[in-house]
């Protein structure tokens, strides 16, 4: 499923290099304290996430480290 | 023997040929499984283990000849193809160095300039694609490709096969970017990726482009 983003994240993400046209691979943590490593968000603002991740905020979005 | 996609046989045709007439490739089916084959005239997939078995029920006759008589599909999806590089050809040093050169993705090209007058095109799945600025410029690090690839993209569907989208939602709105001249600029070539192909010319703007250089978007077909 996709969320979106907030604004501040996806203005952070607009400063960051992309991944491929489109898009950008991404490392993302969560309130409830889990990591998704290698996610993809499409166009700066809708990250792809497990269904079971759909009702939790995100706390940090960094381009995600190889 | 398995009948190549509209999609998948205009990306073949940008490719070279292993040999007149005929692509070896590596193809990835419907069930994620990779498997090498050959591919004729850019639309008959025959796979190895599919000859083996007929050369071993007629040891006399060529069996792909057999196998190419057969009309018959299995229904099986290709989802991508991978021409394997021609073996034991020998390059002269500026066309080696070229096809080393086209064989990175852009990310690990070079940083080069780009020249008056070049033309590049960007696909995407947003008519408000957020790398393109209210200023009509393009952020830094966004991925484009050249004016001469984007010619092979007629769909947005082709889109997310050419350049291995993760989205498969179709890129059917298509920018237009001309940058100053002196830009920076990486080429490369897509890797496959997200069950894709790959294989086309992308670019990356190390620094972006300048305002009043990005146009469009204009809608291509989905399909």
């Amino acid at each position: 499923m996709r969320i979106k983003l907030d604004k501040g994240w996806s203005k952070r993400l607009r400063e960051l290099p992309e991944s491929g046209m489109g898009y950008q691979r991404v490392d993302v943590r969560f309130t409830d304290g889990r990591e998704l490593k290698n996610a993809v968000v499409l166009n700066g603002e809708e990250l792809e996430v497990p269904n079971d991740f759909g009702q939790v905020e995100v706390t940090d979005v960094g381009l995600h480290k190889a | 023997m398995l009948r190549v996609s509209d999609t998948l046989r205009r990306n073949l045709l940008t490719q070279p040929e292993t040999g007149m007439g005929y692509q070896r490739v590596d193809a990835t089916l419907r069930d994620n499984k990779t498997e090498r084959g050959i591919v004729f005239n850019a639309e008959l997939l025959v796979l190895d283990g599919e000859a083996q078995a007929t050369r071993r029920s007629y040891p006399n006759t060529n069996p792909y000849s057999i196998l190419l008589k057969r009309s018959s599909e299995s229904g099986v999806e290709i989802r991508a193809l991978r021409v394997l590089p021609r073996e034991g050809m020998a390059f002269r040093g500026l066309e080696a160095k070229a096809c080393e050169k086209k064989a990175v993705p852009a990310k690990d090209g070079a940083t080069e300039k780009t020249k008056a007058d070049e033309v590049f095109k960007r696909f995407s799945a947003f008519q408000n694609d957020y790398r393109v600025n209210a200023d009509g410029s393009l952020s830094r690090g966004s991925y484009a490709t050249t004016e001469e690839d984007a010619k092979n993209v007629k769909t947005g569907s082709d889109a997310v096969a050419r350049y291995a989208l993760p989205n498969s939602d179709p890129a059917s709105y298509r920018f237009t970017i001309k940058p100053n001249k002196d830009s920076d600029i990486q080429y490369g070539t897509v890797e496959p990726a997200n069950g894709q192909p790959g294989g086309s010319v992308e670019v990356i703007f190390t620094t972006g482009t300048q305002a009043k250089t990005v146009t469009g978007p204009d809608k291509i077909p989905d399909r």
